[in-house]
């Protein structure tokens, strides 16, 4: 095996459905879609330590599915990961969630906002990424990454921020790819199904799902603002779009 | 020691001494201390750990 790849790895009790949803790597994003529009399982155990101190209370983390991963699991991701549900899919640890908001925070408001760009090629990641941008001053980028953007001063839309913020690294491929081109740190929101290869920060939490993505690109732009001594005033309704 | 090995950037990862466009450099996000990250670091998702604070990433 070639070592830079990382082998999916799937839960022993779902071996013969594994085999399918191999072949069908897309099949990802619709489970985890799918468990996302469903009315939220409020799972008890998402966390080593119940104690820990949120950023929210960990029901809403809960009823917004940020803690639903996928069927598959990446070794990369396997230390975000609590367990593994009766259904297969994998459970993030919400905790550590909680946690790498606050550092991805704290790691964004180092930087001017005018020099921070926002990546979402991801349909339900795009409102709240263009949301996130204009919260916290940032540039946004949404829809098809223009090839070039990062690397070709000739291009009309050429700009040179100083770090990426990407709500899924395979999704933004582009992006991150034009990144590492220029050695600008990547963070990325990573699921349980992606390699972190090329990302320099991860926020592991659901990628895939409308409200997860609200909830996180929401917490994210309020730990920034707070974290440059200005005042969050933005709502969770603020991110949603049309819910 | 000379003072240009001494402001030669190393891989907080492997220690290699970085060259190209492709490493990056950004502050500890728990800290703020210094880190540098190889091309083939990032590519192979090598862990890093701050020096001062003892944040792993990424």
């Amino acid at each position: 095996m070639n070592e830079n790849e990382e082998e999916l790895e799937e839960p022993d009790a779902q071996s013969a459905q594994a085999t399918e949803t191999d072949a069908q790597p897309e099949n990802a994003d619709a489970v985890a879609e799918q468990a996302d529009e469903q009315e939220p399982v409020l799972d008890e155990d998402v966390m080593p330590d119940d104690e820990a101190d949120l950023l929210i209370p960990v029901e809403e983390y809960l009823a917004a599915g940020v803690h639903i991963g996928t069927q598959q699991k990446t070794k990369s991701m396997e230390r975000f990961i609590h367990r593994v549900r009766t259904d297969g899919l994998y459970v993030l640890d919400v905790s550590q969630t909680d946690s790498r908001i606050r550092t991805a925070a704290r790691f964004i408001a180092n930087y001017q906002p005018e020099q921070i760009l926002v990546a979402s090629s991801r349909q339900y990641g795009r409102f709240p990424a263009e949301k996130f941008a204009t919260a916290v001053g940032a540039r946004a980028r949404t829809g098809r990454f223009i090839p070039g953007t990062l690397t070709n001063p000739k291009y009309d839309g050429y700009i040179e921020p100083d770090v990426v913020v990407v709500t899924d690294p395979i999704g933004d491929a582009q992006a991150v790819k034009e990144a590492i081109t220029v050695g600008i740190p990547v963070v990325a929101m990573c699921d349980s199904n992606n390699t972190t290869g090329n990302v320099d920060l991860v926020v592991p939490t659901n990628n895939k799902g409308r409200r997860a993505l609200s909830v996180v690109y929401w917490l994210l732009a309020n730990e920034v603002i707070d974290n440059r001594g200005g005042e969050p005033t933005y709502a969770l309704e603020d991110f949603e779009e049309g819910m | 020691m000379s003072a240009e090995q001494q402001t030669k950037r190393k891989c907080t990862s492997c220690g290699i001494n970085i060259a190209g466009l492709s490493a990056a450099s950004f502050d500890c996000p728990e800290c703020g201390h210094g880190l540098h990250r190889c091309e083939r670091c990032r590519k192979q998702s090598n862990l890093y750990e701050c020096p001062d604070c003892g944040f792993t990433g990424p």
